[in-house]
C-alpha cells in the first residue's frame, strides 16, 4: 500500500474493509496450553484423590487439590508473559480472558462457601467451568470446546446422582472430554493461532 | 445516491481506510501489527497514522517494552462514527437502488 493517494473506487474501498476486518481474528495461540495444563492437573488431582481414598488410609485425600494453587500462578504468569508479546488485542480476546478470570473468582468464592463439605464441590466446579468453556467455545468458534462444555454439565449431573464409588470418577472423565480432547485438537490443528 | 465527494476524504485513502478497518475490530494494535497487515512501509504508515490522529479518528500511545519503543493505536468514538458513516455512504454508492 504505497500509493496512498491513489483514486479508490467503491469496490476497492469495500475490498480493503473486508480484507482488513478478516485479519483481526480472535487470537487463540494460548488456548491449547491452558486447556492441556488444567486438563492434566485436574485429571491428576481428581484421580489422585480417588486412589488415595480407595487404596490408602490417608485421612485427607483432598489435600492433592492444593496443587491447583500453584497451578493458578503458573497459568497467570504464562498468560501474562505470552500476552505481553501479542501485537494486537481484540475485544474477543479480552472477553475470552475475562470469562476465565470470572471463573477463577467464582471458584475461589465457591471454595470458601463450601469449605468443609468438599464432597459437593465437584459438580459445582464442573458446572461453573462448563459455562466458561461454553462461552469460550462460542467466542473462538471451536465446536469441540462447546461439546466439551456440554459433557461437563452431563458429568456434573452424573457426579450428583451416582453413589460415592462412581461420582469421584466423573471429574477425571470430564477432564478428558472437556479439556484434554479439545486441547489436543486445538494444538494440532493447522491454523493454530487464530480463528 | 451518494457520490465519491460524499465519502469522507480522511478515510477515502487506501492506507488510512485499511488502518481504520483494522482498528475498528480490535481494542488496541501495535504499529508493527498494522505494518504487517497493510504491507505499508514504516514511513508511509507513520504519515497516515499522524493524519488520522490529527483528525481525531485514532489515539496513539507511545510506551517502552524491554527498552524498545512501542506504538499502540486505538480507534476513537469519532473514528468509529466516521467509519460507520463511510460504510453507509459506500453502501449507498454501490447499491443506489436499495437506498
Amino acid at each position: 500500500m504505497e500509493n496512498e493517494e491513489k483514486h479508490l473506487t467503491g469496490e476497492e474501498s469495500l475490498r480493503i474493509i473486508t480484507d482488513m476486518i478478516s485479519k483481526t481474528k480472535v487470537n487463540i495461540s494460548q488456548g491449547s496450553f491452558h486447556l492441556l495444563f488444567w486438563g492434566w492437573l485436574i485429571f491428576a488431582c481428581s484421580l489422585g484423590e480417588y486412589l488415595l481414598w480407595k487404596l490408602t488410609d490417608f485421612a485427607s485425600p483432598w489435600y492433592v487439590w492444593l496443587l491447583t494453587i500453584p497451578g493458578v500462578f503458573v497459568s497467570l504468569i504464562y498468560g501474562f508473559v505470552k500476552g505481553r508479546k501479542e501485537l494486537v488485542y481484540t475485544y474477543a480476546t479480552s472477553i475470552y480472558i475475562w470469562t476465565w478470570m470470572a471463573f477463577l473468582f467464582a471458584a475461589i468464592v465457591l471454595f470458601i462457601v463450601v469449605w468443609g463439605n468438599f464432597q459437593f464441590i465437584g459438580p459445582l466446579i464442573l458446572t461453573l467451568a462448563a459455562m466458561a468453556s461454553f462461552i469460550s467455545g462460542i467466542i473462538i468458534k471451536f465446536r469441540p470446546l462447546i461439546i466439551g462444555a456440554i459433557t461437563f454439565w452431563i458429568f456434573a449431573l452424573v457426579a450428583h446422582f451416582t453413589g460415592p464409588s462412581v461420582s469421584p470418577l466423573a471429574v477425571p472423565a470430564a477432564m478428558l472430554t472437556g479439556y484434554l480432547i479439545p486441547g489436543y485438537i486445538l494444538k494440532y490443528r493447522k491454523d493454530h493461532g487464530t480463528i | 445516491m451518494a457520490q465519491f465527494k460524499d465519502l469522507d476524504p480522511v478515510l477515502h485513502s487506501q492506507l488510512r481506510l485499511a488502518i481504520v478497518s483494522l482498528l475498528v475490530g480490535v481494542e488496541t494494535a501495535e504499529f508493527t501489527f498494522l505494518k504487517e497487515q497493510t504491507g505499508a512501509t514504516s514511513g508511509n504508515l507513520s504519515i497516515q497514522i499522524t493524519k488520522l490522529k490529527e483528525a481525531g479518528y485514532i489515539e496513539v500511545t507511545k510506551k517502552f517494552r524491554n527498552n524498545y519503543p512501542l506504538t499502540l493505536c486505538r480507534i476513537t468514538p469519532l473514528g468509529k462514527q466516521r467509519f460507520s458513516e463511510y460504510v453507509k455512504a459506500l453502501k449507498d454508492y454501490l447499491n443506489p437502488d436499495q437506498k
